[in-house]
């Protein structure tokens, strides 16, 4: 019997091709901008990534993790000297003036890393040796660094070339792999004491205390007593990540313009594939007439009913993450767009396709319930 | 049916491929953590503080008496000198021109008081014999009293000619004290840390700002300077040990003796080589004392400090 039901869904390819491609569009749709959304939300805290350390201690009016408010150079004493934490170690970050090869202007992020431990530096190496930026006027720039900086030069810039940030030189010792920043600006990692060097004299420089709880205490434990001692804001990697994709939300409309991209995903699935199934149906009404004057309950045909809908919804829903999948490799390489796939968001597009599907079949169900199994013989 | 469709594999392959993807974004690179050993404290319950290692006595910026053009440089930096070892020449030519001449005064003066000396004998002579022959009455009263008078005058004029080579003489002993201060000489024994003077320089008598002409200390016994923020101020109790370890190498670790509490609480000066101040921020100062370690310490270095914070201290209320 169910075999007969594929074969019904299956038999006719145009109806087949339609059905299926309605699902898989609607699964790319919603598969597909979840991914890049997420993305983008992952790029607003990938700060967070690409300076990794368990506890960040920030001024207490610091809503998100790319605002900078500077903090007075004790205040790194005043966290170590807060019970249940291991070290902490200053640290520098600002947007500056780096003029490239052909003389334009680049923005870059400097990043000033304690100069004895540089905790907080970047995960990925990719040439040179991080400990290089002990040297005097040395900096470790990223690959969007490279790509940006190299403009007038005949070949990339490289290990030992020379640039100007705010007048004063800037040895490239190192190329690192960073996750890109949510405003596109090019990483430059260099030691606390070269950045304060780089950067336009202000009155305090601190930007922000990277921190490491003791062993046995918790980051978050850690987090709290650094608040409470202090009066400034430590936040735990997750919690500061947490934060910020909720400013993102609560400040920006990126959000609900992804949100509206991926109802609408979800309701072009439901009216393509309820309309096709619909139709499909009504076509093979006939059919279903006729086993049901065979005897076959209603029960029997609204299984198989179902089996078709599902079919379609399963190898629709297949096709279009495939797609996602496919467009995810194809861009991961560049990091651009950006593309964030997570279990949670197959899961919830497995769900809504189950629920198109379940709709497409409920609407066959229906006819086929009050479906007078004489209707076969009339035509 | 089914499994003859191709659309049936695709799907497969799509969702196997959206897995495989799924893993692989979840892949993070490790954390890197320290690239060495950052300093940490010793105690549960401490007090971070920045410290500079410094003399135990306080080093001495020596200055110049007078602004003159120095001549000649005694020392150079390292040198051990003991206290009254000269250490730089001022110019001197005027003080000593001013000593020679008021030596030849002197000796001029002594010339006349010679004459003026043979002088009084003379009269002193005349006068004697004068007075025997005015005993015989061969000479008169007139002639007697001529010669007393010229007598007492000369005797007078030795006298004031001795009053003379006198204040002479002291003349030239302050024009040589004047000669003397102008080589400047160790106030006490220790090591120079800094020359900062040439020959041919001219050295300013005024209060010195900058660097010092000459930075003399004592090396042999070091302290360290521990500055705590004013907001943590009450968490430092005296006598409590305290931990320090040179910058950048967390693994060479000094103990230290708490020595005392700098009662007064003094802006903050940013260590991190910019000598401006920052005003906003105070600091309090402990002292401590440390015997030298295996590893060589320098006058000056920076210092990562732990000072535990007593049982029963504030601080211990907070959390």
């Amino acid at each position: 019997m169910f075999h007969l039901a594929l074969k019904m869904l299956m038999g006719d390819r145009a109806k087949y091709i339609m059905l299926v491609g309605g699902l898989t569009f609607s699964a790319l749709l919603m598969t597909q901008q979840t991914a890049v959304f997420q993305g983008l939300l992952s790029w607003t805290t990938s700060h967070l990534r690409n300076m990794r350390a368990p506890l960040w201690v920030v001024e207490a009016h610091v809503d998100y993790a790319n605002e900078t408010k500077p903090l007075r150079d004790t205040d790194v004493n005043r966290v170590r000297s807060v019970k249940g934490v291991d070290f902490a170690v200053p640290m520098y970050q600002g947007i500056l003036k780096a003029r490239a090869f052909d003389g334009s202007d680049k923005q870059v992020m400097i990043i000033g890393l304690h100069g004895a431990t540089l905790f907080g530096r970047p995960p990925q190496m990719l040439a040179g040796n991080l400990e290089t930026l002990r040297l005097p006027n040395t900096v470790v720039i990223d690959e969007l660094g490279v790509q940006r900086l190299s403009a007038g030069r005949k070949k990339p810039i490289g290990l030992g070339d020379t640039f100007e940030i705010n007048d004063r030189e800037a040895r490239v010792v190192g190329i690192c792999r960073t996750e890109r920043h949510f405003f596109g600006y090019p990483y430059v990692f260099t030691s606390y004491d070269q950045a304060l060097q780089y950067a336009p004299r202000q009155r305090k420089m601190l930007s922000l205390i990277l921190a490491s709880p003791r062993p046995g205490v918790t980051p978050a434990e850690a987090a709290r007593r650094i608040s409470a001692e202090t009066g400034l804001k430590a936040y735990t990697s997750d919690e500061f990540a947490k934060v910020t994709v909720a400013y993102i939300w609560k400040n920006t409309g990126i959000p609900m313009s992804f949100m509206t991209t991926i109802i609408l995903g979800f309701i072009v699935g439901v009216a393509v594939s309820g309309q096709t199934f619909y139709s499909f149906v009504l076509e093979n009404l006939r059919h279903l007439g006729a086993l049901k004057a065979m005897g076959a309950s209603t029960w029997t045909l609204a299984r198989m009913l179902l089996l078709q809908a599902f079919t379609a919804g399963f190898i629709g829903y297949g096709m279009g993450v495939g797609i996602t999948a496919a467009f995810g490799f194809a861009v991961l390489p560049g990091g651009q767009p950006p593309f964030v796939l997570e279990a949670a968001s197959l899961i919830r597009t497995a769900v809504a396709i189950v629920i198109i599907c379940f709709f497409a079949a409920l609407l066959g169900i229906r006819k086929v319930a009050k479906l007078e199994p004489a209707v076969v013989f009339r035509g | 049916m089914l499994f003859r469709k191709a659309s049936f594999y695709f799907a497969i392959i799509g969702v196997v491929a959206a897995l495989l993807l799924v893993k692989r974004m979840q892949q993070k690179p490790k954390d890197p953590g320290p690239v060495s050993a950052p300093a940490r404290s010793p105690y549960d319950d401490t007090v971070a503080a920045t410290g500079i290692v410094e003399a135990v006595r306080e080093n001495v910026k020596i200055a110049s008496p007078k602004a003159a053009l120095i001549t000649k440089v005694f020392v150079k930096v390292g040198d051990q000198v003991k206290s009254g070892d000269p250490l730089f020449q001022l110019d001197d030519r005027e003080a000593a021109a001013r000593t020679v001449s008021m030596e030849a005064q002197l000796t001029s003066m002594t010339a006349t008081l010679a004459a003026e000396e043979v002088q009084v004998a003379d009269w002193s002579d005349q006068f004697e014999r004068t007075s025997r022959l005015r005993r015989d009455n061969v000479a008169t009263d007139d002639e007697l009293k001529r010669r007393q008078f010229s007598l007492e005058t000369a005797k007078a004029r030795v006298a004031a000619t001795k009053a003379g080579i006198a204040a002479t003489a002291r003349q030239l002993d302050q024009s040589k004290v004047e000669l003397g201060v102008l080589t400047v000489r160790a106030p006490r024994d220790g090591q120079l840390l800094q020359v900062n003077i040439r020959e041919g320089e001219f050295a300013p008598a005024a209060a010195i700002s900058g660097d010092p002409l000459l930075l003399l200390g004592d090396v042999d016994k070091l302290q360290v300077r521990a500055e705590v923020d004013e907001q943590n101020a009450v968490l430092v109790d005296a006598q409590q040990p305290a931990e320090a370890s040179l910058k950048g190498h967390a693994d060479m670790v000094m103990p230290l003796r708490f020595l005392r509490i700098e009662p007064y609480v003094v802006p903050k000066r940013s260590l991190t080589g910019d000598s401006l101040e920052r005003v906003d921020t105070r600091v309090l100062q402990i002292i401590f004392e440390f015997d030298r370690p295996k590893f060589p310490v320098y006058v000056g270095q920076q210092v990562d400090v732990f000072i535990k914070r007593a049982p029963g201290s504030l601080g211990h209320a907070v959390n």
